[in-house]
């Protein structure tokens, strides 16, 4: 650190052109939202307050809970799937495959997709009488699978689109991180008779845990705030047994022009992952320091 | 690690090569199906490979759709907002890892739950603000709420944190106030940090979907995303079209996917390793 | 180098800034331009696209800019520019959601504005369906109700001579198509894929008030499904699927599309706006007629697409009036848009020859006539989709019928109670 008396308002003032965009767009806004909330408005008539009415009605809304609960089928569907097969992934490319770079290239291009172009893709492939994956079933004289269109497989479905388009990434932030592991460690452990797997278990995976802690955290952010995918492959169905908590924020807002509503609802969220993202620094960092 | 067989290596080359067929899989498959008429894509009679192979829908996306300029409106946007994401980010970055500032922790803190809030809660206040600003149907409107990005303050704090304090306290002994320290020594430095944050920041804000459409107004200004879903909205199933059309919309990206990859990948790497 | 690089970029940032608003700031020479929002996707937008072309062909004074946005999103975009006055100059509004915006004084009202003799060309139920408290909101383009299409070839096939009226009919004419020909009597679609099952919906809604009932009572406060009609209607719906197996499970709304397209299923019930696509497939030989009176006397779900000019910050006489007279060209011209299988509502246009001329739409053009009203309630929209997933299940599942309309019934009122 360079020492100094004028850390203050350094500081200050580094992160003003920051903190200047910041609160215009997001803070203000915010806040803004949260204000709404307390009001009953439909976006084109005059506001009018109602306190905390509408977080009562929320609590008493099966739908709310529906949809919360389907967000988090697709949160534990998915996170553990896209740490597991990321880990696995990175130990693929930084093993002694002479396809390694072939695999890291692969595995990581489809996260530059937009999510647009991923769910059409994937809703393309999984449509359930002309889509690819049914017809080779049918080929190979298995019956179709209604992918997308039976509630026991369509949220099965999107996280395996999911993992298509986004484990690259934790490949690619597990891949550093056992990059970083000195090959001393693993020639001594083998020297003692170690094997593969169990060098993994042992060596790998306990000095990559930093890694594994920010790939929790952001993936569990990033999947409560699921939406697109799942709109677009199934528009929340089949009879809204997919439909994500963000689909129903976004439906009560912009559909029912419950504006008020909606934004209870978005606060309710942000506090869930806010607290869930607290634990997890709380609790998953304490671990790592001791 | 012991020496493989030979048997056994060559079934590992074949089950990899396995997974990047089946990875690759779906999008050599959007690229069969742009290149079929529809009734091959809607048939009975399934075929791989188009029999008659055609390039009739990109055709139909080139010429009944802004599609060119939707992609030039999201190149400018994007790189907008990938330049101006690290002058905003970088400076803050630093201050947080290398300013020891009263309320430095909770200021922290307050921009990283930031990455918490659903954008849904931002949309109707931001429209109306932006409409009170006048700047509802510009392209600045597209990027400007993008432009903060609490993840590149993570990733650039988490590198200038690695970077030794003795190289700044040499120059502060040689003269040089913070700034030109910062411009000077930190900034060079942290190159493939920088390199993540715009990558990442550009590609945030070309998938943005949301929020172009509700702000942009007339249908040449929509950045790719929304002029892209417009078109498969109008044609509702027509996945040859569809498919061609999502081809095209991606082909910038995929351009700059193979020029930057490597530096893509490198970034997202380091980021990674301090955390 | 690269400080002239930030330069450049600053000089980007600032002219984005610059090139904001812009739409319909046309100078006083050449023709007013005026902006429209059009929702029409697929074979419906490329008519209207061709009738904005001939309307701008046809004079020079005013010019229509025409912009689509995809369907699903066209209400979101517009609700926020209606609360900013963002909005266009002409606005599609379907007539069930008029009440959205009605109350709030975003829509102008167009009585003072509609010239004279206009008004008496249009057909009465369309028309009054856009008065709220006996001023007009907008006017309407078309009426677009659910009809029923048939494949005449595989009737023929399985010797089924007489097209089928009644639920029963209906029953035995496709148990005899699948037994002759193997294929799917009825393609009602039954599941979400890229949209809801609104089908299903629209067939209990109609199915109700063809036995003398109702969706909702008079002033659309309360559900009155939970009876014998709705009972009727719903194991009707299931029977088809579970108990006759005429009916394909699993079906989505594109899905149903294409079974009857490829010539897989006979009967086949979706609006008017499916005659231009089936008209395009090649082979299929087809009819169409107004939905049948399946349970008693004949009425039929239909939406209403309806034209409506915005309340902007200023008012512009100059540009009301140039609205104005693109809404009476376009609803005078309704032969071009019954081309995308819409019945048009103006009493001239019924009698064009074009009109006459066209197949299909004069089988069902009848129908128009049996059209139900929507239910005029702002809760109608959150109503209408609920009980489209609710149905679905309930079809889906072969819940029990007394259950399932008891469930249906609760949450309906649940959502009335929050509006």
């Amino acid at each position: 650190m360079i020492p100094g008396n004028k850390d203050t308002r350094d500081g200050l003032l580094f992160s003003i052109p920051f903190l200047t965009v910041y609160l215009l767009f997001m803070i203000y806004p915010l806040f803004h939202g949260l204000y709404i909330s307390f009001f009953k408005w439909d976006i084109l008539t005059k506001p009018s307050f109602i306190g905390l009415a509408n977080y009562k009605t929320l609590f008493q809304d099966a739908t709310f809970y529906s949809s919360l609960w389907h967000t988090i089928q697709f949160v534990l569907m998915t996170t553990p799937t896209l740490l597991v097969i990321g880990f696995l992934m990175a130990l693929a490319i930084t093993g002694s495959s002479p396809l390694k770079s072939v695999m890291e290239n692969t595995f990581f291009f489809p996260y530059i997709f937009s999510m647009t172009v991923v769910s059409t893709l994937w809703a393309w492939l999984m449509q359930k009488d002309f889509g690819l994956f049914n017809q080779t079933l049918t080929l190979i004289g298995v019956r179709p699978i209604s992918w997308l269109t039976n509630e026991k497989y369509a949220m099965w479905s999107i996280a395996l689109t999911t993992l298509w388009w986004t484990s690259g990434f934790n490949m690619v932030l597990f891949g550093a991180g056992i990059k970083q592991i000195p090959k001393e460690v693993y020639e001594s452990a083998s020297i003692d008779g170690a094997t593969y797997w169990q060098s993994v278990r042992h060596i790998t995976i306990p000095l990559v845990s930093s890694t594994t802690i920010l790939c929790l955290i952001l993936q569990i952010i990033a999947s409560f705030n699921v939406f697109g995918q799942v709109y677009v492959m199934t528009g929340g169905g089949p009879h809204g047994t997919t439909r994500v908590l963000v689909q129903y924020i976004f439906e009560t807002g912009f559909r029912y022009y419950k504006m008020g509503y909606s934004a209870a609802l978005s606060y309710i969220l942000f506090l869930i992952i806010l607290v869930i993202s607290v634990l997890q620094y709380v609790l998953l960092g304490r671990k790592e320091e001791s | 690690m012991k020496a493989q067989s030979t048997s056994k290596k060559i079934l590992f080359r074949i089950i990899e090569l396995l997974f990047i067929f089946a990875w690759m899989l779906p999008l050599i498959w959007m690229a069969i199906t742009s290149l079929k008429l529809e009734h091959e894509v809607i048939t009975k009679t399934f075929t791989f490979l188009p029999k008659h192979p055609t390039l009739a829908n990109y055709t139909k996306a080139f010429t009944s759709t802004y599609i060119l300029r939707w992609l030039y409106n999201s190149v400018i946007v994007s790189t907008l907002a990938m330049v101006f994401t690290l002058v905003l980010d970088a400076p803050i970055a630093y201050a947080f890892a290398k300013i020891d500032f009263k309320g430095r922790n909770v200021l922290f803190w307050a921009v990283m739950g930031g990455m918490m809030v659903p954008f849904q809660v931002l949309i109707v206040p931001l429209y109306l603000q932006f409409n009170t600003y006048g700047l509802v149907n510009s392209l600045a409107a597209v990027y400007l709420p993008r432009l903060a990005l609490p993840i590149g303050i993570f990733i650039l704090k988490q590198f200038y944190e690695g970077i030794p304090g003795e190289l700044e306290e040499a120059a502060f002994i040689d003269g040089a106030h913070r700034f030109r320290i910062f411009l000077r020594i930190i900034l060079p430095l942290g190159q493939s940090a920088m390199a993540t944050v715009i990558i990442l920041s550009f590609i945030n804000t070309w998938n943005d979907f949301l929020w172009p459409l509700i702000v942009v107004n007339d249908t040449i200004k929509y950045p790719i995303t929304v002029g892209i879903a417009n078109f498969q909205g109008t044609h509702g199933t027509q996945y040859s079209l569809i498919m061609a059309g999502a081809l095209v919309a991606s082909v910038p990206q995929i351009i700059f996917y193979i020029f930057f990859r490597k530096k893509i990948i490198a970034g997202i790497a380091t980021s990674g390793i301090k955390g | 180098m690269k400080k002239r690089l930030f330069v450049l970029m600053v000089v980007l940032l600032i002219s984005t800034l610059l090139f904001a608003q812009g739409a319909g700031e046309k100078k006083k020479d050449g023709p007013i331009e005026i902006t429209f929002w059009s929702l029409f996707t697929g074979g419906d937008g490329e008519f209207f696209d061709a009738m904005v072309d001939a309307f701008n062909a046809s004079q020079n004074e005013i010019f229509m800019k025409n912009d689509m946005v995809k369907f699903d999103n066209y209400y979101v975009k517009l609700t926020t520019a209606l609360a900013a006055k963002n909005a266009p100059d002409v606005v599609v509004v379907h007539q069930g959601n008029l009440l959205n915006y009605v109350p709030s004084g975003s829509l102008l009202a167009l009585d003072e504005y509609v010239k004279p003799g206009m008004l008496a060309d249009f057909q009465t139920a369309p028309l009054e369906a856009c008065r709220f408290d006996g001023k007009l909101y907008s006017l309407p383009f078309d009426v677009h109700p659910i009809v029923f299409y048939y494949n005449k070839d595989l009737m023929a096939k399985a010797g089924v001579t007489k097209v089928p009226v009644t639920a029963e009919e209906f029953i035995e004419a496709a148990l005899k198509i699948k037994k002759a020909t193997g294929k799917w009597g009825l393609a009602i679609d039954n599941t979400t894929g890229v949209y809801k099952a609104y089908t299903l919906a629209r067939l209990f809604m109609s199915m109700i008030a063809q036995q003398g009932g109702s969706l909702l009572n008079a002033d659309a406060t309360a559900p009155t499904f939970n009876n014998a009609y709705g009972e009727r209607a719903l194991t009707w719906l299931q029977g088809l699927v579970h108990d006759y197996k005429v009916n394909p499970p699993e079906l989505d709304y594109d899905a149903a599309m294409n079974v009857f397209k490829l010539g897989d299923a006979a009967f086949y019930f979706n609006g008017v706006w499916a005659t231009g696509t089936l008209e395009a497939t090649p082979g299929l030989n087809f009819g169409a007629s107004q939905l049948p009176a399946l349970m008693g006397k004949e009425a039929a779900w239909a939406g209403s697409h309806t034209l409506a000019i915005p309340v902007q910050r200023t008012l512009d006489p100059k540009r009301i009036e140039a609205a104005m007279t693109f809404i009476d060209w376009m609803t005078s011209h309704g032969e071009m848009w019954a081309k995308a299988g819409h019945i048009p509502t103006r009493k001239s246009v019924a009698l064009k020859d074009e009109m006459k001329a066209l197949p299909y739409r004069s089988d069902y053009a009848a129908g128009a006539a049996s059209a139900l009203p929507t239910p005029r309630t702002p809760a109608w929209e959150e109503i209408y989709g609920t009980l489209s997933d609710m149905l679905e299940y309930a079809v889906t599942k072969n819940q029990n019928p007394k259950q399932a309309l008891a469930e249906m019934e609760k949450t309906v009122k649940e959502i009335i109670a929050t509006y």
